[in-house]
């Protein structure tokens, strides 16, 4: 199950992977619709984040309370049902309904930025302690010997006023330190709190691969069960923009399919157009489905259970990433990309799971960010 | 100019924190006057203010294992800066385990006080944290505004009840009203008052004794021959009550108010190392 979001200046783009192992149960159905040339492979729907999140919304009442957690569409309806089965016998059941969307994709090679960290949570979160809550952008500095994050004013902020934080680093504190360019990114803090929070809970590493000012920098978290990713926009020094507030350039959803293997892009000032430019990913992605090998086993229809966070499969997610990171602005549409396949439990890269059900982390996840590279990540770590 | 000062003993971090924090609630904005021996938070009486007054005197050496300060010039061996103290407060939040912290005046694109603060980590350099806090320096010429506050003449003077029962107190009655009245008399009595439309309550202490107060040159002061049981009464805002009793995070070694009738409230609290005196005007 793939959960993406990108933020209303598109210059901030999230998604997350459940992989089916995730779930007690996870069964997807192909729908064919008897109008379409060929079998609708893929469904992408999007949902408003804000009526998403009030189901999952007590993180604490929801570990004690609920036992199961089950989410099932239906797709002729247009309705997804979220059914929370709780002590006692109480069944909570919410069903809102989902939009039919184009697919979100971010193309992003993170496998070709010169400049690679890993770190453990703790350590980032010990560092985004110092700046304050309210705090816009950051701008991380590498050079072989040093890291550096350092609150970000523009140029024509009022010095006399503005507090400015920066912490130093020494590179042996990274789990992982590559800097193949010296470099310095800008890029927007507050959409990175939603992964943090993530990381920390489920005490999965953070890694940051990133280029030169200008060109985006992603953030990913990783394991068996779940992959997180959210890629930022950075600032280019040379066209700072006074006037937008979030980081100007980002290069464009990729217009062909050609294109997306690389990570160059036409830099772009300016938001995109919101959907016009996702339709090409679409072909993209279905050229992605199918190269999913199919699986042997059609399961049966009736989705049932993602686990509850408390008893998620490998027991790691905990809602509380999701709880915190709900309170981060959300003005964002959650798009979920469901992907009609079938697909056995047994194989499927952990990372291209498309499936319904997921519920909290992704909203969560998903509204945090805005991206303006909605690019496949995703490509490179399917492989 | 130069000022450098470095802390390394978290006890005195800690307390210098906790100081900086009462500060912070007080006053958005606020003068640090800098000798050789003492450090002071000013704030005076300005309109925008509402009028309350804040003095605030520490000794340097009870805090800081350096203290270097060079004044504007050798007869005023002093510096005056104007800062806003919730900035200060934020830079030092994280320090609580700080291997050191370290504070210097600074002027790169204009004059700041440079926080820098090192952490213990992981790796043989530990990690640095600096916050650059902007000030303004003031110039000679307005150091007048900013002198000791002499005690004013008042009518009354009183200790404080256990200040957590006096702000649980006046919490409870800033729910009702935006001014509180606090009278007291020479008898350890004191009653802080309310009284709206709908309702008036009134908190009654007992017992609280008056401090003694030596007349400067044997003259009677207003508060000698009054009547004991009279009371001085002052009308004050709420709020600002509640600010100066919220802020305190530790017991005052002494605690204690006088009163000028219906004029001022003047708040004197003492802890080891460090005086705070508050200035609240009454409300005509």
């Amino acid at each position: 199950l793939a959960l993406r979001s990108v933020n209303s200046s598109r210059s901030a783009y999230a998604c997350v992977f459940f992989s089916s192992m995730f779930f007690q149960h996870y069964c997807w159905t192909a729908v064919s619709q008897p109008c379409q040339k060929e079998k609708q492979l893929s469904l992408p729907c999007k949902l408003i984040i804000k009526s998403v999140l009030p189901v999952f919304r007590c993180v604490n009442v929801l570990e004690r309370n609920v036992e199961k957690c089950s989410i099932s569409t239906n797709p002729n309806d247009h309705h997804i049902t979220f059914q929370l089965l709780c002590r006692h016998g109480i069944v909570k059941t919410y069903n809102l309904t989902f939009q039919e969307c184009d697919p979100l994709q971010a193309v992003f090679a993170k496998h070709m930025c010169p400049n690679i960290l890993k770190v453990h949570s703790r350590l980032l979160a010990d560092v985004m302690i110092h700046f304050p809550t309210s705090q816009e952008e950051i701008t991380l500095s590498v050079t072989p010997m040093k890291v550096c994050f350092k609150s970000y004013t523009e140029e024509d902020t009022d010095f006399s006023r503005t507090m400015v934080t920066e912490i130093q680093l020494s590179p042996e504190e990274f789990d992982y330190f590559q800097v193949g360019v010296d470099s310095e990114v800008t890029f927007c803090l507050k959409e990175l709190r939603g992964l943090l929070a993530l990381s920390e809970a489920t005490s999965v590493p953070v890694s940051i691969h990133f280029d030169r000012c200008g060109k985006p920098i992603a953030f990913s978290i990783e394991d068996l069960l779940l992959e997180a990713s959210f890629i930022l926009a950075t600032l280019c020094e040379a066209e700072k923009e006074a006037a937008s507030p979030e980081p100007a350039c980002c290069p464009q959803p990729c217009d062909s399919n050609a294109d997306t293997a690389t990570s160059k892009k036409p830099q772009q000032k300016g938001n995109t157009p919101s959907m016009g430019s996702a339709k090409p990913p679409n072909a993209l992605a279905k050229q992605e489905v199918k190269s999913i090998p199919r699986g042997m086993v059609r399961d049966v229809p009736g989705l049932e259970g993602a686990a509850t966070a408390a008893k998620a499969a490998g027991g790691e997610t905990t809602e509380a990433p999701y709880e915190k990171v709900r309170e981060l602005p959300m003005n964002s549409y959650l798009y979920k990309y469901c992907i009609f396949q079938f697909h056995s439990l047994f194989f499927g890269a952990v990372s291209y799971l498309e499936k319904e059900a997921i519920g909290d982390t992704f909203q969560s996840l998903v509204t945090a960010s805005d991206t303006e590279e909605d690019f496949g990540a995703l490509q490179s770590s399917q492989v | 100019m130069r000022f450098r000062a470095k802390i390394v003993d978290l006890a005195c971090l800690n307390h210098f924190s906790r100081i900086i924090n009462t500060i912070a609630r007080l006053a958005k904005t606020c003068i640090l006057r800098l000798t050789v021996c003492k450090l002071y938070f000013i704030l005076s009486d300005k309109v925008a203010n509402g009028g309350a007054s804040m003095w605030c005197e520490l000794s340097q050496g009870n805090f800081f294992d350096e203290f270097q300060m060079e004044g504007v010039a050798a007869e005023h061996n002093e510096i005056c800066l104007e800062l806003v103290p919730e900035n200060l407060s934020r830079a030092l939040k994280t320090a609580q385990s700080a291997k050191a912290v370290k504070i210097k005046l600074t002027n790169k694109h204009s004059p700041c006080l440079r926080v820098a603060v090192e952490l213990p980590s992981l790796s043989s350099s530990g990690r640095i944290v600096t916050h650059d806090i902007p000030v303004g320096v003031i110039p000679r010429r307005m150091w007048n505004d900013f002198r000791e506050p002499s005690v004013p003449d008042f009518d009354v003077s009183i200790y404080l009840p256990v200040l957590k029962t006096m702000k649980s107190v006046v919490e409870r009655m800033k729910n009702l009203s935006n001014f509180i009245v606090i009278e007291a008399n020479l008898s350890g009595e004191m009653n802080l008052k309310i009284e709206t439309d709908l309702v008036a309550v009134t908190t009654h202490f007992k017992d609280l004794g008056n401090p003694p107060w030596a007349s400067e040159d044997g003259c009677q002061s207003s508060a000698q021959g009054r009547d004991l049981a009279s009371m001085a009464e002052a009308c004050i805002d709420i709020k600002k009550l509640q600010q100066l009793l919220a802020g305190q995070q530790v017991n005052p070694t002494k605690a204690l108010c006088n009163i000028v009738h219906k004029r001022i409230v003047h708040f004197i609290l003492l802890h080891e190392e460090v005086s705070l005196q508050y200035f609240i005007p009454a409300i005509a």
